[in-house]
């Protein structure tokens, strides 16, 4: 490498720097006393020969002061700078003592496709992809408002991810920007990856198995949830982005119902509850009840449970537990293999499951309808990171029924609540809006009420500017 | 974080506190001590209960919403006020845990009758003691929240509406009844939880509404006592209410669904919700009163010594009727405090007020 005579302390110090990076470029333009460091792999190929091989090559030596005059080269005189600037996809240019960089950033990313995660049926198809800036863009393209602020971090010091904070001036409080900032500022760590594990370093209590941060996929959410006054993170190489501040029921609510009918966005979310209650007490409740209050079974049922159950060699809390651990590794294999694989292993489990225990009477097919049941309800919940906290959960509860009966799923459902009960999310309460009680959001969580009465922003987001429309008189 | 409790959440917490094991026996308690009709009696109980929210107002308005504690650490020293604070803890914390024990028992009774009991208490106590560490914010969310889940039992009472007859109920005002008076103060303990309302004072908007939350908390709790009892007054008939131990379980045992029967055993569960606030409140009095006592303890700490000793002490009584006993003394003291120390404070605030007028 023939570096240009006088700028070669710092030039050679950068080369150094990149010492063994056999991806990194270095080329000399002679005739002009130029000379460019950069890293092809991350910058956009048709930007470098528009905005530096094509002036580049028909400048003349006295013109290329003015040329580096334009506005896009930033001169910098720092060598960290000139470091962090090739890192982050910029052309270092160096012509004689000084030294420009042009950002020329152009990464390859996947194009934005739907969401694997957090599919719908009606409503905007197109999700997040990995490029923070291509995900920015979705946003930009749903709030044309000069209100929308985009703050820029950067975690993980060998990583240096971009972390964007995202919110819209005047409906989000600053005191959550402020603390979401306070909070990304403290990271100490070398790498950051996804969204979902800056989630645990920003979170009020990252031992809790329930998300206090909504995380998702889709442009539309992240854009229902800035309106709402929330605060949007997006990290760079990530899909997910996270809302904060968020509460327990929102995680049972999806874009859906605001783009169906509003009778049957009520009736979607209804159902959601359902599920919630399925979730947590079925499987638990067959299980207190076959062990302990088998009084509460009407005669006519008792008989049909009594054949099922008589083969059985186990306890119920015993095929309660194979069942249920048996779903959850169907439920991994399925989402660990390809498509096509994991649909065979769907239809497989489902048979060896639904029959084939059945028969070898390791299990009753009452509790297969049960466990069944749980797992369909448990998918019903649109927060994926919310569904898996709750099937978790549903183990403790169906080993306290096996141990107490209902009185222990009671006291699991005790130990739940005052758990919930004591988390917030960015400080506000988790339990919004039932505690504290805000009787006037309940219109948008427990039901999704028609939009002439979703007059006020959440009370969680504590919005300066809590009115989203005018009330039609 | 909620910086005030809300004039609703008083309500709640209120209401909370306040029911709890008593429920089960009282329509048999006021068919037995007040005869036919009894269910009339809970109209003076909500009258006398309201004198005594007023007087715990009336503190509230003298005292400028400032904690009772500060207010007697003003006048009274502090060796004087050590053993009262002492006797407060263990009036609450015991009358807590009997509380807890009776439902355990109860549970016992029901449907585990070859377990060991303190088995049960140990778990509700661990239960106690992860809601009262996390202070009273997290303790109010908690109820609200128990609250909403246990709202919908209360429609349950229009399943008896069909088999509901006025001439069970008779035409005689209170006939049949004895020990009236031993009664009266028996069935005040099921109204007790109201006056730990006068420990809210700090933790609570200072307007009129969180006030008038206390009277709307216990008017509501009298308004279902009244429903409840005027339900089981003409479901079953006096001869036979008079007879059942725990009238409200066989009443719940009378709901039947095609797919499930006996509900008592499924509801019987919902009502540790009701029970473990009202002793959460008591344990959280407790714990308040002796935080001032040892201040530089640890909450965690303190917490987990006065659930330590509520348990060993719930070991003595070992019968349901020797814990009956023990809930009927704790429960006059339990009075004697809910009137008691209202009237200390407003003759304390007077006393500062004058001084500090003649300053």
């Amino acid at each position: 490498m023939d570096a240009n005579p006088q700028s070669t302390p710092m030039l050679r110090h950068i080369l150094e720097e990149f010492d063994q990076c056999a991806d990194l470029i270095f080329r000399s333009f002679p005739e002009i006393r130029t000379d460019i460091v950069y890293f092809p792999s991350i910058v956009d190929q048709k930007l470098f020969t528009d905005e530096i091989l094509a002036p580049f090559a028909q400048v003349q030596l006295d013109e290329v002061e003015q040329l580096f005059q334009q506005s896009q080269f930033t001169r910098v005189t720092e060598s960290k700078t000139v470091i962090e600037g090739i890192l982050a996809g910029s052309a270092a240019i160096f012509h004689e003592k000084d030294i420009y960089l042009l950002n020329i950033y152009g990464p390859k990313t996947r194009d934005v496709q739907q969401s694997e995660t957090e599919t719908i049926i009606s409503g905007p198809h197109d999700a997040f992809v990995e490029s923070a800036i291509t995900n920015i863009s979705l946003i930009r393209q749903r709030i044309k408002s000069s209100h929308l602020k985009i703050k820029e971090y950067s975690v993980g010091e060998i990583t240096k991810t971009s972390v964007y904070v995202l919110y819209i001036k005047d409906i989000a409080n600053m005191k959550y920007v402020e603390e979401l900032e306070k909070r990304i500022k403290r990271i100490e760590i070398d790498a950051i990856n996804d969204g979902g594990m800056l989630t645990q370093f920003l979170e009020d209590s990252p031992n809790s198995v329930f998300p206090q941060f909504l995380t998702t996929e889709r442009p539309d959410v992240a854009v229902s949830k800035l309106a709402a006054g929330r605060i949007i993170t997006l990290i760079d190489n990530s899909p997910t982005a996270l809302a904060a501040p968020s509460a327990f029921f929102e995680f049972f609510s999806s874009p859906d119902d605001y783009y169906e009918r509003w009778a049957l966005g009520t009736a979607l979310r209804l159902l959601r509850y359902l599920a919630l209650l399925i979730t947590i007490s079925f499987t638990a409740f067959y299980v207190s009840v076959t062990t302990y209050h088998y009084e509460m079974i009407p005669e006519a049922l008792l008989r049909t449970l009594a054949e099922s159950r008589n083969r059985v060699p186990f306890p119920p809390v015993y095929e309660a537990l194979l069942m249920e651990t048996m779903i959850e590794l169907l439920r991994e294999a399925g989402a660990r293999l390809p498509t096509k694989i994991g649909q065979t292993i769907g239809i497989v489990g489902g048979i060896v499951i639904g029959q084939a225990a059945v028969q070898a009477g390791l299990t009753s097919n009452v509790l297969i309808i049960a466990v069944a049941s749980s797992a369909i309800a448990s998918f019903v919940i649109p927060s994926y990171m919310m569904s898996a906290s709750i099937r978790l959960v549903r183990f403790g509860i169906i080993i306290l029924a096996g141990i107490w009966g209902n009185i222990g799923i009671a006291m699991g459902v005790t130990l739940i609540v005052t758990h919930i009960s004591s988390l917030t999310s960015l400080g506000s309460s988790y339990l919004t809006p039932v505690a504290p009680m805000v009787l006037g959001d309940w219109k948008d969580v427990f039901i999704r009420a028609p939009f002439t009465f979703l007059t006020r922003r959440p009370s969680q987001s504590q919005s300066p500017n809590p009115l989203r429309q005018i009330k039609r008189k | 974080m909620m910086e005030k409790l809300s004039p609703f959440h008083v309500a709640v917490l209120v209401y909370m506190s306040q029911i709890g094991i008593v429920v089960f026996a009282l329509p048999r308690q006021l068919a037995d001590y007040f005869g036919t009709n009894g269910w009339l009696v809970l109209l003076p109980g909500l009258l006398v209960t309201s004198f005594n929210i007023y007087l715990i107002t009336l503190v509230h308005r003298l005292g400028d919403g400032k904690s009772v504690f500060e207010i007697m650490e003003r006048s009274i020293p502090k060796a004087v006020l050590y053993p009262v604070y002492l006797g407060l803890c263990s009036v609450w914390l015991i009358f807590g845990c009997m509380i807890g024990k009776k439902y355990v028992l109860l549970f016992q009774m029901i449907a585990f009758p070859t377990t060991n009991p303190m088995l049960f208490k140990m778990a509700v106590d661990v239960l106690l003691f992860l809601l009262i560490i996390k202070g009273i914010f997290t303790i109010s969310k908690a109820a609200t929240f128990f609250f909403w889940m246990t709202f919908w039992m209360y429609f349950l009472l229009f399943w008896f509406l069909p088999s509901f007859s006025w001439v069970r109920l008779t035409p005689f005002i209170l006939q049949g009844g004895h020990d009236q008076v031993k009664g009266a103060l028996e069935l005040y303990t099921a109204y007790l939880g109201y006056e730990l309302s006068i420990l809210l004072f700090p933790y609570m908007d200072k307007s009129k509404k969180s006030l008038a939350a206390i009277y709307a908390g216990n008017a509501f709790l009298s308004l279902l006592y009244i429903c409840l009892s005027l339900v089981c007054f003409g479901f079953f008939s006096f001869g036979q209410l008079k007879k059942l131990l725990f009238p409200l379980l066989d009443l719940l045992g009378y709901i039947q669904f095609p797919f499930i029967e006996r509900l008592e055993n499924m509801l019987y569960g919902f009502f540790l919700f009701l029970i473990l606030m009202t002793v959460a409140m008591y344990w959280w009095g407790a714990l308040e009163a002796m935080r001032r006592v040892i201040p530089k303890l640890k909450i965690p700490v303190l917490a987990f010594l006065l659930t330590v000793i509520s348990y060993c002490i719930s070991f003595i009584p070992k019968t349901l009727d020797q814990v009956n006993n023990w809930i009927l003394y704790l429960g006059y003291a339990a009075t004697g405090i809910a009137f008691g120390l209202p009237v200390l404070l407003i003759a304390l605030l007077l006393l500062q007020g004058r001084r500090v007028s003649r300053v």
